[in-house]
């Protein structure tokens, strides 16, 4: 009978439904274990990948590219560390070490870092490999910020011997090229990091309080207690430098022209910056507009270090339209757009024609001037797409290839099969 | 008494008595006992004790309402297992979804399990409103069962929009922020609505503990009671709607046959079968878990939830009081009123109501799917009132008029219908509905697929990284 066959069908599919279930959980089941594993290691591997590019914004600057400790900053790639317990190792980059340069870094202490983030701290040093972060330090263009030395101009330095006690003042330049000048600047004018000491309120302090700081560190700041790495006559001699500073003629201790490196990591995120917050006033390919200058121009390009680009975005130029990026942006990524900007310089025009700024309105009444530039006679042509910005790429009405006909089509057709069908079962009921 | 040497009753078993504990009188083994099993059970007693055979075909239900109430469970049982796994403050709420990925049997399953089932449940209870509405089963005596069930819809979309913020990912955070930033374009009450949702200026640790204490106590308690009178009110209005015309057209009584088994046993195969369906999924398809939430940090472009991309489209193309608050706050009243227009109960049961109805309704479909795009085309590229009539308000500029531009043409069109075809109100109603629901839909497919970088228009295989 007809209810019965319906009764079987009914049977079999729930049937069908419950083996179904049961097997798929049991195969699910005996995975189990081995997705757990997947899935730790997935998390951890996405964790360190996050902290070393914190490591590198924060950390490296102090603690070194591979943590391997600068100066008086103890290294991290210490064995010792990974079996460290992990409320210690909490509780140290959380709040900082008391009379050390280690800061607190918990945001509840007034630091940058969530607890979320600290945790991933913890995670790279107990688990992460340092070398892989040396490499991410480096792409990520920090690595001029590990202390770079310099060597004082000979000439200057030998006019210093003939000061009173010139062989201190020389001992202590050589100390403040090779060991300060990372953070307290080209002849001691100071950084983004740490206070200038070529300064007459610094002059002013007492050889004690002098000596102090430079001994033990000043808790609560970068400064790092210098009496573990310097012996009490070069601390001494550096408190000699920084009393009689006026006396030592200017440029003896050079800031280095180091170039920022650049990978195509950095490239594409500079590329990418540039098109978001650049663009629009130095036009999509540096050409500038007549809101601001060219960038992509000789001229300009062989004229300025990568270090004087950093410092003009950083800061702004006071009294034009140039604001100030250094609050809005990392430093990573202003060198980011640094090293973007340098890549034209090869190919970079003796005299570039700014843009018109192309206004809205349908696509094909655009200028499309803004679109195709100085591509042909610079040779920029041959960028890859991931490098162009985004406002020249595929956009609709623009474009034409197979997908959007079918997509067209089908949605079109399958419309009109409607609206005709609709149309002719009306007029047929008239 | 009899001469029968008495035998001593043997010892019911343990079993036996817990057999008859739960089962007084035995299975029934005839229809009489089936009926009654059904009048005497609490949760049979949803049915009548009998049915009529024509509603026991599916292709007219399509079991949707069966298959919400499934999700339901569903989401009811892995929710409470997931209470277990969660602590709603950040950024542990992160860290336990991790620790439940990576470090709970089964952990992810039962995650899985509730993501999907709750995006399916908003697609069911979409298509179930859609069934009710073409079958004009909210006629009177069903109005107040309607207006149920479109509350329930909306308290759905509740409990999936607080439910989205709970894994604290970037996803998460950034939909919620899109979501709610739609409130405080309310008039007047705005601003003072989105700090209480919100608690405070932005989605932070506070927004956290309100979303999840409504999402765990208060939204599934209004649910749960009302989805219990919802399946109560289909009963007392008299079940599934029917065709009118097989009622009349037949002298005979309508077949009608008992509850237990024919209509049970069908309810069960189809919940295994949408069991199995959704565990196969989840099994599958893990559900999306980005890196911790960053409130420095906004990805490019920030979305809302899919199931809101129709209305953040629409905020594209207007200003907000009228994308985020006129026109869907007329649509939801719209909804809600319905069955209070159309009360014409000659065509209940139906599907589109009469042949003419089914023309309307391609008629319908078709034009939205054909005049959608077009307009979103055009309103990106070529139409730019704000520019044209610059010393007019943003309101009439870029409210009143695009509006007048869509709806002219529609009261123009239904006009038409009415003069030409002798179309009635409810295939007028049905027309208009069928044109804004497909409106909707190609709205939010364009939302989700089309919209890349700052919301601009790109070819889903063409959409640049940013």
């Amino acid at each position: 009978m007809n209810n019965t066959r319906t009764y079987l069908i009914e049977a079999l599919i729930g049937l069908g439904a419950t083996l179904i279930i049961v097997t798929t959980l049991g195969l699910y089941m005996l995975n189990e274990s081995n997705r757990i594993n997947e899935a730790q290691i997935q998390v951890l591997s996405a964790q360190l990948d996050e902290s070393i590019t914190l490591y590198a914004e924060n950390c490296s600057v102090c603690h070194g590219l591979k943590g391997e400790g600068i100066g008086a900053t103890p290294a991290l790639n210490n064995p010792a560390l990974v079996t460290m317990a992990f409320d210690d190792l909490y509780k140290t980059i959380s709040r900082g070490r008391f009379d050390t340069a280690m800061p607190a870094w918990s945001k509840e202490d007034g630091g940058p870092l969530s607890d979320y983030q600290i945790e991933e701290m913890i995670a790279l040093i107990q688990y992460g490999d340092w070398n892989v972060t040396g490499e991410r330090v480096v792409n990520l263009g920090f690595a001029p910020l590990v202390p770079f030395t310099t060597d004082p101009d000979p000439v200057l330095l030998a006019e210093v011997a003939n000061l009173p006690d010139g062989l201190t003042l020389q001992t202590a330049i050589q100390i403040f090229a090779s060991s300060c000048v990372a953070c307290h600047g080209a002849d001691g004018l100071g950084s983004g990091i740490a206070p200038a000491l070529n300064d007459p309120l610094v002059r002013a302090k007492t050889t004690d309080e002098l000596t102090r700081t430079i001994t033990f560190g000043n808790a609560g700041t970068l400064m790092a207690g210098w009496n573990n790495t310097l012996t009490t006559d070069e601390i001494n001699a550096m408190v000699t430098l920084v009393q009689r500073w006026d006396e030592v003629p200017a440029g003896i201790i050079p800031a280095p022209d180091i170039p920022i490196p650049t990978t195509a990591e950095s490239i594409a995120l500079g590329s990418n910056l540039y098109t978001a917050n650049c663009s629009r006033c130095h036009g999509p390919e540096g050409q500038g507009t007549p809101r601001a200058p060219s960038l992509n121009v000789k001229g300009l390009l062989t004229s300025t270090s990568d270090q004087a680009l950093q410092q003009i975005i950083t800061s702004g130029v006071p009294g034009t339209a140039m604001p100030t990026w250094g609050d809005r942006m990392t430093d990573a990524e202003i060198q980011a757009i640094v090293g973007f900007i340098r890549q034209w310089e090869a190919t970079a025009p003796e005299v570039a024609t700014p843009v018109r700024t192309g206004g809205g309105g349908p696509p094909w009444l655009r200028s499309t001037t803004a679109t195709q530039s100085t591509t042909g006679s610079t040779g920029q042509g041959d960028v890859s797409p991931a490098l162009q910005p985004i406002a020249q790429q595929a956009r609709p009405l623009q474009t034409l290839d197979w997908r959007i006909l079918v997509l067209a089509g089908a949605g079109l057709s399958f419309a009109f099969t409607l609206i005709a069908t609709g149309f002719s079962s009306l007029r047929k009921k008239e | 008494m009899t001469e029968q040497t008495p035998q001593p009753d043997p010892e019911p078993s343990v079993l036996d008595r817990m057999r008859e504990r739960l089962v007084p009188d035995g299975m029934p083994s005839d229809d009489r006992g089936r009926m009654r099993m059904v009048m005497d059970s609490l949760i049979l007693h949803i049915h009548p004790a009998k049915v009529e055979v024509s509603t026991l075909k599916w292709t007219y239900t399509w079991g949707l309402g069966g298959l919400a109430g499934l999700l339901m469970m569903i989401l009811g049982v892995t929710g409470i297992i997931l209470i277990n796994n969660y602590t709603p403050s950040a950024p542990q709420a992160y860290l336990d979804i991790l620790e439940l990925n990576s470090n709970v049997w089964f952990g992810e399953l039962i995650r899985n399990l509730h993501h999907w089932s709750a995006n399916l449940l908003i697609v069911v209870s979409v298509l179930h409103l859609i069934r009710v509405f073409v079958t004009g089963a909210y006629r009177p005596p069903r109005e107040l069962n309607w207006l149920i069930g479109v509350a329930m819809l909306l308290l759905v979309i509740g409990a999936n929009f607080t439910g989205y913020l709970l894994p604290w990912d970037q996803l998460a955070y950034w939909a919620i922020t899109v979501g709610t930033s739609i409130i405080s374009y309310i008039p007047l009450i705005g601003n003072w609505l989105s700090r209480l949702i919100l608690g405070g200026p932005e989605v932070g640790a506070n927004t956290l503990l309100n979303f999840y204490s409504m999402h765990i106590s208060f939204i599934p308690l209004l649910i749960f009671g009302l989805m219990s009178y919802h399946f109560w009110r289909v009963r007392k209005d008299g079940g599934l709607t029917l065709p009118k015309k097989a009622e009349s057209t037949l002298d005979v009584k309508p077949e009608r046959v008992t509850t237990i088994p024919h209509l049970v046993r069908r309810e069960f195969v189809f919940a295994i079968v949408w069991i199995a369906i959704i565990l196969v999924f989840a099994m599958l398809v893990p559900a999306p878990l980005e890196g911790i939430a960053n409130p420095d940090m906004s990805p490019n472009p920030a979305k809302a939830p899919w199931y809101f991309m129709g209305l953040q489209e629409l905020l594209l193309h207007f200003h907000p009081l009228f994308g985020a608050i006129i026109l869907p706050g007329f649509a939801i009243l719209a909804i809600f009123l319905l069955p209070f227009f159309d009360i014409n109960l000659a065509s209940v049961g139906v599907y589109f109501r009469s042949q003419r109805g089914r023309s309307l309704t391609l008629l319908g479909i078709g034009l939205a799917l054909i005049a959608t795009p077009i307009w979103i085309l055009l309103d990106e590229y070529v139409l730019n009132w704000n520019a044209w009539l610059p010393t007019w308000d943003m309101l009439i500029s870029n409210g009143l008029i695009p509006l007048a531009v869509i709806l002219l043409p529609l009261i123009f069109l239904d006009e038409w219908m009415h003069k030409t075809f002798q179309a009635d109100t409810e295939e007028r109603v049905l027309f208009i509905a069928a044109f804004l629901f497909i409106a909707f839909i190609v709205l939010t497919v364009i939302g989700i697929f089309f919209r890349g970088p700052g919301m601009s228009l790109n070819w889903p295989w063409a959409m640049p990284v940013h």
